[in-house]
């Protein structure tokens, strides 16, 4: 479904990526994990479009992405939930719904979306008047992810899902991003819980300082003794 | 008690103006994050046409409104992708901002060499209509002018609130990466507050036009004028900046009956200073013209 190839992205002098691949299927969950500056939302910003490339391709569904701008990734069904969720404070949690269904084609959809959104994150019904900025943590996730669904997402990229949120409300998080997989919806996501991310995924990826260093299924990561000493918490690592 | 009246009368009536100018401010602020200063020249502007439209053709001040305010918010469509586009894009926002300084010089001296430096107004046969109230005397022209800023509240407010790009301007005002995110195409909404901001001005412009003298260099004072107005209100909020804008009429009226008309000015931006260091969010804005620390 998503093929980035050899990709690199430069900030201004500094190269943020360097020649990076990464493959998602359709109708899998995949996790991309890393140490923080790894370049692993420098990589989701340029798949979805808020950041131009210095070299390499990103193919979705045989295309290449090059030359589309966000909006028309948008409207292929490429939709991204940032880290920090970054919600609409000020506005409702219906206006905030309402504008991840702004596009022509998810507008047509948006009575069966907010019925699917509802009928996942129940919560967000009964606050849905209610300004976005006032949820808890767990309900702005929520949030974040509904405003995604709202889109009609083919692929949805998930920045950091459980930053900031208790165990329990992050196992909560997960269930629902699985739920929402076994919907249909293919996920890439970027974790700083890998323990949790390798246990759900189908296939996994590890950054380091903008290089791609590892992939495998999630289990495979899991065994791996330089990922365990790495990111679950055991000393003496190279990664 | 019958001339405090009087001046609170006459503080509202003269701060409409600033109000519809500073809810223009407000829009052009909150997504591209500049301070428009050609604001007042553009009201300047709009109130010659309007000025040019009563002498040659004997349009009446009030029914330019009808070509005033598409034209203006065409002129907006213009200037955005003419000139911001490009720099609206950009992190420094100086580019923008040193922009809107550039083109507030050249409409000013476009105006002088058009109309010449002699201060113009029009003089209509209603002019002198007034509304006695016991001691109170308000000039017809002037009430309708609080009307007219009314009005452009109550229309932008319901644009902001009831309309689907209204929603995304709201979105992109408290985070453009986000709105853009979502599939909503970023410039096109400031474009679009760009341009309802100009019409803003098409809007001052004419009632400028109906009740006081202006020439070619009142721009600037008008546009910091409604940036008092705005810091006063706080951002984000239209009726707040509505609120600034009459506030500061009634504070440089009391100013000019209390002190002397010579102290007007000083009060104004004596007030300006005292609000950005002490209110820096304004009276009833989520966010003010200077982040709070």
């Amino acid at each position: 479904m998503l093929e980035v190839e050899e990709l690199s992205v430069a900030y201004g002098d500094v190269r943020a990526l360097w020649d990076v691949s990464l493959e998602v299927e359709e109708g899998s969950i995949v996790a991309l994990v890393g140490a923080n500056g790894a370049g692993k939302t420098t990589l989701l910003k340029a798949i979805s479009g808020l950041l131009r490339p210095a070299g390499g391709r990103i193919m979705f569904e045989g295309e290449d992405l090059v030359h589309l701008n966000t909006q028309r990734r948008v409207d292929k069904g490429i939709v991204m939930v940032p880290e920090g969720r970054r919600l609409f404070q000020t506005l409702t949690v219906l206006e905030n719904l309402r504008l991840g269904a702004y596009l022509p084609k998810a507008r047509a959809g948006y009575g069966d979306s907010l019925e699917r959104v509802f009928s996942l994150f129940p919560v967000l019904l009964d606050r849905r008047d209610g300004k976005a900025g006032l949820l808890s943590g767990g309900e702005q996730q929520m949030l974040a992810i509904g405003r995604a669904i709202m889109a009609r997402p083919r692929l949805v990229m998930i920045d950091e899902a459980s930053l900031g949120l208790s165990p329990i409300l992050t196992r909560t998080i997960f269930d629902l991003i699985v739920a929402l997989n076994e919907q249909g919806t293919t996920v890439l996501l970027v974790e700083q819980n890998i323990h949790m991310a390798l246990k759900v995924c189908n296939k996994a990826y590890v950054m380091k300082t903008g290089h791609m260093v590892l992939s495998g299924t999630g289990d495979e990561l899991l065994a791996n003794t330089d990922v365990r000493k790495a990111y679950v918490g055991e000393r003496g690592s190279r990664l | 008690m019958g001339s405090l009246a009087q001046i609170l009368v006459n503080g509202i009536l003269l701060g409409s103006m600033y109000g519809i100018a500073a809810i223009g401010l407000s829009l052009i602020f909150g997504t591209m994050r500049i301070i428009f200063l050609a604001q007042g020249t553009m009201i300047v502007l709009f109130a010659y046409l309007t000025y040019w439209s009563f002498e040659k053709a004997g349009v009446d001040p009030y029914l330019s409104l009808f070509t005033v305010i598409p034209l203006a918010f065409v002129v907006g469509l213009g200037l955005f992708y003419l000139l911001f586009r490009k720099a609206a894009a950009l992190e420094d926002k100086n580019v923008s901002l040193l922009l809107a300084v550039g083109l507030m010089y050249l409409i000013d001296n476009l105006i002088l060499k058009i109309w010449g430096a002699t201060p113009r107004g029009i003089n209509l046969s209603y002019s002198g209509a007034m509304l006695v109230i016991g001691e109170i005397r308000i000039s017809w022209l002037r009430l309708a002018l609080l009307g007219l800023a009314l009005a452009s509240a109550l229309a932008v407010y319901l644009f902001l609130k009831r309309t689907r790009v209204g929603t995304a301007v709201r979105a992109a005002s408290e985070d453009m990466e986000a709105t853009t995110l979502q599939g909503i195409n970023s410039v096109w909404v400031c474009a679009i507050s760009f341009a309802i901001g100009i019409a803003l001005a098409g809007v001052a412009g004419v009632g400028m036009a109906t009740v006081y003298s202006f020439d070619y260099q009142f721009g600037f004072i008008f546009a910091i004028k409604a940036l008092v107005a705005l810091a006063l209100g706080g951002i984000g909020n239209v009726f707040g900046a509505l609120a600034g804008g009459l506030l500061l009429g009634i504070i440089e009226n009391l100013a000019a009956y209390y002190i002397g008309i010579a102290w007007i000015e000083v009060a104004s931006y004596g007030v300006f200073m005292l609000v950005l260091i002490f209110l820096p969010q304004g009276l009833f804005g989520r966010r003010g013209l200077v982040k709070k620390v």
